[in-house]
């Protein structure tokens, strides 16, 4: 389906020249995570920014290197910029059949400029993949039978999506039909930022869930070694990498993505022999620090709403 | 039971009727010595807070003071409250004075709050409608009596002393009281109790077993062994992320979301109405299997199962829901794959079936240089054709006037192949000798089917050049196709090749004319890349027959003493194979094989071997599948390795993940999809940064030539110095730089060719 109606740019999207000078500052120092292979990146995370939405949120997590941010906007290093509207629960339309739960449905879009390659308007296969990744890890924490002949749409636009490769490296390395290691971190957002979104909208859930990513990564002197929230232009290469969807009080998953395999990566070196599940549990813990944020943030905005309803209510108001 | 439900009990006028006067000393004899010095300390306290500006009475800031066990914060700001409301009546034109136009603080913006439509607590109906939605007449009047006993509720509680009053009537004395005592000179604001029972909630909840947030110690030993064998020698590493990873907003967060209200906190203190009350009913917890669940996996276990051996113990005790888990864990079962493997040693096997020598060669040249015919008089000679079947195609041949054209429709085989007489795809075919099993691959000559030619070129262990020699063919075939392909198929890594000159009949078997087009032709494929040892010469007749398996009889052609065309095929080396790398298959065709397997693709195994059962990956649609036949030269079997051309009939796919030109790998070691990629290539013509289409056997992308890098010395593969070549010229190696708009599978290694406007521009080497 080709998109008629507007005027697009260029189908393989057009590189702006990059001049030497910015080169050979920037192509000496690449970004290196400062980080602990434990420490995540710094997450903002508030609801209430739609105020038309039923529920909505917006997540970011800040630059892995902040310094890196004043400089130019070539070097900008890569953020993670989310919003989120929750719409409904509201009644399906008298066409639809009838059904006993909640319908649930998901978009991910990203905004055209969320990345230096510009995006369609219409979306693409990675970006329905994500959205079916998001479904499955929100179906399972939802309790669809308390709103029957209803839907509420889960709306997640990406205002700004991490590269796999830091600007300067130039080339784009494996971008398939799923994307490349982006993806991952960037579908733990939106798993975490819809969990905020729908409990902002009051919907029932049976608990928070939330998103967290771990990778195996190279090293360059040391053997692989799992990180949490990985951030692929920090790291020289990466072996594989799992997301989840997690629900902590519960312990449970409601969503397990990981990508190549461990066994591969540690093909050539016998010795250091990983497995799966570590890096899985690696990956859940990544989600109970994000569940933390989660919690300040929805704590910060029910106190708001109890506030306002205090305000609002004349006869509150009045003893 | 609630208070309210108390006072809508309580009939008020009687009990104000017994209270009348006595109310004050009942009240002073109800409270001890010990209340009553509470009562001073905490009336002082809000004598303090209060300043002496304020105009309250001991007595209301005791009765305050009582009414809130004690709490003197609580007692403070309700009345400071109502001294403020009656200020800012009096003042209301002041109200904003101070704060600029269209900067209200929010703490004083009035808010229109719309309700959330959430259901109400009721059952759905007209009654609990207060607007002037219309009702029934049922509706208004139960309505009306609700209204009606709300406000004597709303009396009742608004009685001077009410608190007291129901004290005395429910007749017991404050459970509260001593413990409030204590405690009166650090009061506890409300809200930290609200706080302590929400942080005491989730304790209900059973926390992650293995990993507790607050317990990094008591770690499973599979973690600590994943530690010690990653190295994460770091003592913090265990450590949990315990500080909150929050961040503030960012710059953009900040204009998005308005600045941060300052004044949020300064009256949370009066939310005591969110204060929950005492669980009414057993909360549940949403660990176990909710109650539905439970009843319905007991009811399935009752039923007879076909395994009785197989059924866990029953624990006798009634314990319902641990019954309900067990079963429902003999239930789960991990689903197999539908496809069972023999799981074979194929690399075993393939040494015990000791393999007959098998080779594919390609069939190229010029257009009408006679290929086809070439190779079906060498299929019709080896029987693999029989008489029958050549007599037919001869018939229908004659019929539409091109009889020499038959031999050539053992290979041509679609209606327009053949009523055009040209090649238009790859045409495969089997013959076996004594030693060899060969597979022929026609290419089509004409220019335009070139992509075609490349996809059959890269299945080729060696080639055939097939060269016309009549008058002026030659010479135009050495111009146009003859050099294209030879240059291809040596950039495809094509070895060895066999140049069969043919239409020898047509010129009388003139020595002359071979040896002139054999010096030619040699020394231009000398120049190509072949080495002169790999080149072997035939003088042929394909129409004929002559030279090809047979030696030919025409007294002409008696000074040629060599072998024929099939020895110089056999004499061949047997090439090595990529056995034990992991998977590739370029998908060739995808088709439907039958109605057993709705699913098939041919190709030509890479690398790698593969078996019944396998799972494959298909990219770059990274799909897996699994493989549920196999044949081998159109032969079923069991297993294939590297070199057989297999057809290879998938399950769990659908057919639109593939394309012709994918690779079928296995799922553990997939192929990269890549963009972007540095090739070493030969040019064939002049290479600036363009629009190139990239082929890689079937397998074609639009792209373009990004970066010339370098260009390259032809002879030890080093990077000549000098400034970065701008131009490359045809006949030079260079290494560029190249993108394509979809990811396609390359691997390094893998050879490429790079085509514009028709023309082959360059092949080389994915680097």
């Amino acid at each position: 389906m080709t998109d008629r109606r507007r005027i697009n740019g260029p189908l393989g999207g057009t590189a702006p020249p990059v001049f030497v000078s910015s080169l050979t500052s920037k192509t000496t120092s690449p970004a290196k995570r400062t980080r602990a292979p434990d420490e995540l990146r710094k997450i903002f995370l508030k609801t209430g920014l739609t105020p038309s939405a039923s529920g909505s949120a917006y997540f970011e997590l800040e630059p892995s290197t902040p310094t890196a941010a004043s400089e130019c906007l070539a070097s900008k290093a890569p953020a993670l910029k989310l919003t989120c509207t929750v719409h409904g629960p509201r009644p399906l339309p008298r066409s639809a059949p009838f059904s006993p739960q909640l319908l649930l449905s998901t978009r991910i879009k990203f905004a055209p400029f969320a990345a230096r390659q510009r995006r369609g308007y219409i979306p693409n296969v990675g970006e329905r993949d994500l959205a079916a990744h998001l479904e499955t890890a929100l179906r399972g924490v939802l309790i669809g039978e308390r709103w029957p002949k209803s839907g509420i749409d889960v709306v997640i636009t990406v205002l700004e999506g991490e590269e796999d490769n830091s600007w300067n490296k130039g080339q784009s390395g494996e971008s398939g039909r799923t994307g490349g290691w982006g993806m991952m971190s960037i579908l733990s957002g939106c798993i975490t930022v819809a969990s905020a979104a729908i409990i902002d909208a009051g919907i029932d859930c049976i608990d928070l869930v939330t998103g967290g990513v771990a990778a195996v990564v190279r090293q360059p002197t040391a053997p692989p070694q799992v990180f949490l929230d990985p951030c692929p232009s920090d790291h020289e290469e990466i072996f594989a990498a799992c997301v989840i969807g997690y629900l902590q009080t519960r312990d449970e998953i409601t969503e397990l993505w990981t990508k190549r395999s461990i066994m591969a990566s540690t093909d050539d070196n016998r010795a250091n022999t990983m497995e799966f599940e570590p890096l899985v549990d690696q990956a859940v813990e990544a989600a109970v620090a994000a569940r933390l944020v989660l919690i300040e943030a929805i704590k910060e905005s029910t106190e708001v709403k109890v506030q306002t309803s205090q305000f609002g209510h004349p006869k509150n108001a009045a003893s | 039971m609630s208070r309210h439900k108390l006072v809508k009990a309580l009939d008020l006028d009687e009990e104000l009727d017994d209270f009348d006067g006595g109310a004050d000393s009942d009240y002073g004899e109800e409270v001890g010595a010990e209340d009553k010095e509470h009562l001073r300390l905490g009336t002082a306290k809000v004598r303090d807070v209060l300043g002496p500006e304020v105009s309250i009475t001991d007595r209301e800031i005791e009765d305050s003071l009582w009414h809130y066990y004690y709490d003197v914060d609580k007692t403070t700001p309700k009345k400071a409250r109502k001294q403020k409301v009656n200020s800012d009546v009096n003042k209301s034109d002041d109200f904003f004075r101070d704060s600029p136009w269209l900067n209200i603080p929010e703490d004083r913006r009035g808010e229109i709050l719309i309700e959330p439509l959430y259901p109400r607590g009721r059952l759905m109906g007209g009654s609990s409608k207060s607007d002037g939605a219309p009702k029934s007449k049922l509706a208004a009047l139960a309505a009306a009596r609700k209204k009606k006993e709300n406000q004597r509720a709303e009396d009742g509680q608004n009685a001077t002393n009410s608190v007291a009053l129901l004290d005395k009537l429910s007749g017991k004395p404050r459970q509260g009281k001593p413990d409030c005592a204590s405690d009166i000179s650090s009061p506890k604001p409300l809200i930290a109790i609200t706080e302590q029972t929400m942080n005491e909630q989730p304790r209900k909840y059973p926390r992650r077993k293995s990993k507790g947030l607050k317990s990094p110690q008591d770690d499973q030993p599979a973690k600590e062994a994943f530690k010690k064998s990653d190295s994460l020698a770091s003592p913090d590493v265990d450590k949990q992320p315990e500080i909150t990873p929050a961040a503030d907003p960012s710059v953009f967060a900040q204009t998005i979301f308005a600045a941060p209200a300052v004044s949020q906190q300064h009256d949370l203190q009066t939310s005591d109405r969110y204060v929950l009350g005492p669980d009414t009913y057993a909360e549940f917890d949403f660990a176990g299997p909710s109650p539905d669940d439970v009843v319905t996996k007991a009811q399935n276990t009752k039923r007879p199962t076909q395994k009785p051996v197989k059924q866990p113990p029953q624990p006798s005790s009634g314990d319902e829901s641990v019954n309900a888990i067990f079963q429902g864990v003999g239930v789960v079962a991990i689903e197999e794959p539908k496809v069972k493997g023999k799981n074979l040693d194929v690399m075993a096997e393939f040494e015990r079936s000791k393999p007959k020598n098998a080779a594919n060669f390609v069939v190229i040249g010029h257009v009408d240089a006679g290929k086809s015919t070439l190779m079906g008089r060498l299929l019709y000679d080896l029987k693999v054709v029989d008489q029958r079947t050549l007599d037919k195609y001869r018939k229908e041949a004659e019929r539409i006037g091109k009889a020499s054209f038959a031999l050539a429709w053992v290979l041509d085989q679609g209606t327009e192949e053949r009523s055009r007489g040209v090649t238009i795809d790859i045409a495969m075919n089997k013959f076996e000798t004594e030693s060899t099993s060969f597979t022929i691959l026609d290419a089509p000559g004409h220019r335009d089917f070139i992509p075609n030619m490349i996809a059959g070129a890269s299945q080729a262990d060696f080639a055939v050049l097939v060269i016309d020699a009549s008058t002026g063919n030659f010479e135009s075939g050495l111009k146009g196709q003859t050099k294209e392909h030879a240059l291809l198929v040596r950039s495809m890594g094509v070895q060895r090749i066999v140049i069969a000159v043919n239409k020898l009949d047509t010129i009388q078997w003139s020595q002359d004319r071979f040896d002139e087009i054999s010096q030619q032709v040699s020394a231009f494929l000398t120049t190509a890349g072949f080495l002169a040892k790999n080149l072997a010469l035939v003088p042929c007749a394909g129409l004929t027959g002559d030279n090809i398996v047979r030696k030919a009889e025409d007294p002409q052609a008696s000074w040629y003493t060599g072998a024929p065309l099939i020895s110089l095929l056999e004499s061949s080396e047997p090439v090595t194979r990529a056995l034990e790398k992991p998977l590739r298959m370029t998908v060739d065709d995808i088709f439907r094989g039958g109605v057993q397997n709705p699913l098939s693709i041919s190709g030509r195994l890479d690398a790698g071997n593969v078996q019944i059962g396998d799972t494959v990956v298909i990219m770059p649609a990274s799909q897996t599948a699994s493989i549920k036949g196999l044949e081998v030269d159109s032969e079923p079997s069991d297993w294939a390795v590297a070199g057989q051309n297999v057809i290879l009939h998938l399950a769990d796919i659908e057919a639109k993940y593939l394309k012709s030109g994918d690779v079928v790998c296995p799922p553990a070691v997939p192929i990269q999809c890549v963009t972007s990629f540095t090739v070493k290539i030969l040019a064939f013509e002049h290479i600036t940064p363009m629009h190139c289409e990239v082929h890689k056997g079937r397998l074609h992308a639009p792209g373009r030539v990004t970066k010339l890098v370098a260009q390259l010395d032809k002879a030890s593969g080093a990077a000549v110095k000098g400034k970065k070549p701008r131009l490359i010229k045809p006949g030079s190696v260079a290494r560029v730089h190249v993108e394509v708009d979809d990811p396609i599978p390359l691997e390094q290694g893998g050879r490429v060719i790079l085509r514009a406007g028709g023309e082959t521009i360059g092949a080389g080497l994915v680097e």
